[in-house]
């Protein structure tokens, strides 16, 4: 167990430095590039054009942006990990509070589309392994071609058409209805029948390329000699496969899903606006619109947070199933 | 070990490709793409920023075929020059010149009241339109003692003979000039329409054009001339316009902008992102890949630490966030599409590269006396190629979805007519409700076949390059 221990204590590093990398990297793209590359001021965008010299260097001292570079990340940064992510000049609420309001409906959709994913494609690349070279096996690399070469937010309109605006089976925005039902049970039911299309778009999107590699990764352990010994022993292809092979594939699918952990929050966006749903992304996305500045760095940080989390539990979880994992 | 043998050259790669179903397939959509993008200005009729050539919303003209769009109104546009006119009444001096038409009036009489009046019929073989503008220049002058008075109106006379005032002058006591800009009638104008009795949500065009048949421009010149004065009329050419509901291949956009053009400078864009964005990022990839791989030790660690940070950061939330901040520009969109798509390239080069390092030919080279240098580029690189040669196809569909991403939420370039800000202007212009599929699924269609090709093509070029990977495909 002090291995695992060890090693949880080593990953949790590893991921706290790319969560500061990515701090530094916000910060040097929106407030040092902008600033004093391209001579914007993000203060400007709330200021009243018709302010004298005087008031808008109170406003820029207030907001501390006199203070040398250094200095400023080193307070940005001491804010963020203290829950303190200012005030959204748009609406004038604390933007953590904001926040707190729209995360569950993004940890919503993106942990069911992401669980849908892995276990639809996880069942296909099975099926596709075992049925290699078959009719089937062809057809879906050729479809999986297509769907990778398919725009996310152009699938969610098509979907968002058909189901939502011609056969009026889903709603056409937001992730609940006004007013939302008092009832739980039907609040339940009217939260996932909006989180429908969505959850579709993400999970088509993203189940053929998992599926692929799951394919591959079975067929690479399917010639190995334990499989070839299980099946010398007499076992089943189901068998053999479910008990032996999955157990083997497992650490490398979930590396694969730690790996595609960023572009599964980078899509939030686009699917989330197409949708209307309110959540982060949207939120991203319509703050930058505005120029909301403080609201467009509280979501990135909370974005990096997300994908750090995740990853770490992805690193805790390889480190469970394959033991020889924590010793490198 | 011969360099020559083991790196496929590129005709031999082209080779491969083509004898490939995959391959050809993809080479020859991606052929049709480059064609179209090399020729755009040739194929296209317009250019892609070109707005109201015709009514916005047209349909396209072939759907002149189906019997229910036979009579929909297609563009009708006039210029009605000098001899065109047929002239009742009498100038005192008339001449005509380049399409102008001058019409001098004196008189000999204490009060004298001219009346000339011109007009034009032409057919209107349609059903209703929305709208119709005109637009003519003139210069009225007055001279010589005072008191004389012109006026000039502008009719549409419809075959049943009721006639819409579309313009008056009013009266005209002194030199008037409307050169620049000419009198210009607008029938979306709310004071036209209420002034000729209409509410103003009615289509003017609707309610004037409303049968087919012949239809006159008239223009009547009323002066009341006082005698020593002297007038003179100098009409220029009067061009009228009736916007239809049927143009071009693929019909217009909201601004009547014509979307076939549009969609063939398109290629153009995500072309050229595409290959551009694929080139920055294979060559930082390259860079730091073997960097790090042939140097080792610390370079290694910094550089694989900054790498692997990158992989890890969600990069859309990032760009949205400082497209907007920094600019929309088409080359910063692509400079930041390459900044966070080397890393996977990176460290696949890096592994190919520790590899080599240990190879007894680098070994060899390097006990001759061979410096990193030549090392890298005489033995190292070459060995590379093929694995350049994929990734720079293989990156190039992820570019191109990702602009089309961010034009599509209005985060591109606003002056490149791309795909996805066609279908940006698509959804908020409302063509998906109306379900104008000309113009929702053509941009879609050509960005899927264009990522589509690219994969095709690295796939086989992958197949072609590991032969050990076509064996477990199929196995």
């Amino acid at each position: 167990m002090t291995s695992l221990v060890r090693y949880a204590v080593k990953r949790a590093c590893d991921r706290l430095s790319v969560l500061i990398v990515a701090l530094v990297l916000q910060f040097v793209l929106l407030r040092v590039l902008p600033y004093y590359v391209l001579g914007i001021d993000p203060s400007f965008f709330f200021m009243n054009p018709n302010l004298t010299n005087e008031q808008r260097e109170l406003i820029r001292r207030a907001f501390g942006l006199d203070d040398p570079l250094p200095q400023q990340f080193v307070k940005y940064v001491l804010a963020l990990f203290t829950g303190n992510l200012g005030y959204s000049f748009y609406t004038r609420r604390p933007v953590i509070e904001e926040l707190m309001e729209r995360l569950p409906n993004t940890v919503a959709l993106l942990g069911t589309s992401t669980t849908m994913t892995i276990m639809i494609g996880l069942a296909i690349g099975i099926i596709l392994a075992v049925k290699r070279g078959t009719k089937i096996d062809t057809a879906f690399i050729s479809a999986s071609v297509l769907l990778n070469s398919f725009p996310a937010f152009y699938l969610g309109l098509l979907l968002l058409l058909i189901f939502g605006f011609y056969l009026k089976l889903f709603p056409l925005a937001g992730s609940i209805s006004r007013p939302p039902p008092t009832d739980p049970v039907l609040y339940i039911a009217d939260f996932l029948w909006h989180m429908t299309l969505p959850l579709l778009t993400l999970v088509i999107i993203g189940v053929g390329g998992y599926a692929l590699l799951i394919r591959s990764l079975f067929i690479t352990q399917l010639g190995e000699d334990y499989v070839v010994t299980a099946r010398a022993k007499g076992l089943d292809d189901k068998t053999i496969v479910m008990r032996h092979v999955l157990k083997n594939v497992l650490a490398s699918v979930v590396t694969i899903i730690a790996l595609a952990l960023p572009g599964i929050v980078s899509g939030a966006v686009i699917t989330e606006t197409v949708f209307s749903w309110y959540g982060v992304g949207r939120w991203l996305f319509e703050a930058s619109t505005q120029f909301d500045y403080p609201v467009v760095q509280g979501v990135l940080f909370i974005d990096v947070v997300l994908t750090v989390v995740s990853l770490y539990i992805a690193d805790l979880l390889i480190a469970i199933i394959d033991p020889r994992v924590r010793l490198r | 070990m011969s360099v020559q043998r083991t790196l496929p050259g590129f005709t031999r790669a082209a080779r491969s490709i083509l004898s490939n179903k995959k391959g050809a397939l993809g080479l020859s959509i991606l052929l049709a793409f480059i064609f179209v993008a090399v020729f755009a200005d040739s194929i296209a009729p317009h250019e892609p920023d070109e707005i109201n050539l015709a009514e916005g919303f047209a349909y396209p003209i072939w759907f002149s075929l189906l019997p229910q769009y036979k009579n929909h109104p297609r563009n009708i546009e006039l210029n009605i020059q000098s001899e065109a006119w047929s002239v009742q009444g009498n100038c005192t001096e008339f001449y005509m010149r380049n399409g102008w038409i001058t019409c001098r009036l004196a008189t000999t009489a204490d009060v004298e009241t001219a009346n000339v009046t011109m007009t034009y019929s032409f057919e209107y073989p349609y059903s209703p339109p929305k709208n119709f503008y005109s637009e003519i220049p003139y210069i009225v002058s007055l001279s010589g003692s005072s008191g004389s008075v012109v006026r000039i109106r502008l009719y549409i006379i419809a075959p049943e003979g009721k006639s819409y005032l579309i313009y008056d002058t009013r009266a005209i006591a002194s030199n008037v000039s409307r050169i620049d800009p000419p009198a210009s009638v607008d029938s979306r104008d709310v004071p036209l329409k209420l002034a000729l009795g209409f509410m103003p949500f009615d289509e003017l065009g609707e309610k004037i054009f409303s049968s087919r048949g012949v239809y006159m421009i008239r223009i009547s010149i009323i002066a009341t001339l006082v005698k020593g004065s002297n007038l003179s009329v100098i009409l220029g050419p009067l061009r009228f316009r009736i916007p239809g509901l049927l143009y071009g291949v693929l019909g217009t956009d909201n601004l009547g902008g014509d979307i076939f053009s549009n969609l063939v400078y398109g290629t153009r864009v995500s072309l050229f992102v595409g290959v551009l964005a694929s080139v920055v990022s294979v060559s930082l990839g390259l860079i730091v890949g073997i960097l790090a791989g042939y140097k080792g030790g610390i370079v290694d660690q910094v550089l694989m630490f900054f790498t692997d940070t990158l992989m890890f950061i969600p990069l859309i939330p990032l760009l949205v966030a400082v497209s907007v901040f920094i600019g929309k520009n088409l080359y910063l969109t692509i400079l930041l599409i390459a900044l966070f798509s080397w890393m996977g390239f990176a460290r696949n080069c890096r592994a190919y590269v520790m590899s080599l390092r240990e190879r007894l030919f680098v070994e060899a080279a390097k006990a001759m006396g061979a410096s990193d240098q030549y090392i890298l580029f005489r033995h190292i690189l070459p060995l590379l190629t093929p694995v350049i040669y994929i990734t720079l196809v293989l990156n190039i569909p992820g570019a191109i979805l990702l602009e089309a991403s961010l034009s599509f939420l209005n985060l591109g370039d606003p002056r490149v007519p791309s795909w996805g800000r066609m279908l940006y202007n698509a959804r908020y212009s409302g063509a998906f409700s109306r379900l104008l599929w000309w113009w929702i699924v053509p941009p879609g269609l050509m960005i899927t076949l264009l990522a589509m090709s690219f994969v095709l093509i690295g796939q086989t070029l992958d197949e072609v390059f590991n032969p050990k990977l076509r064996a477990r495909r199929l196995a």
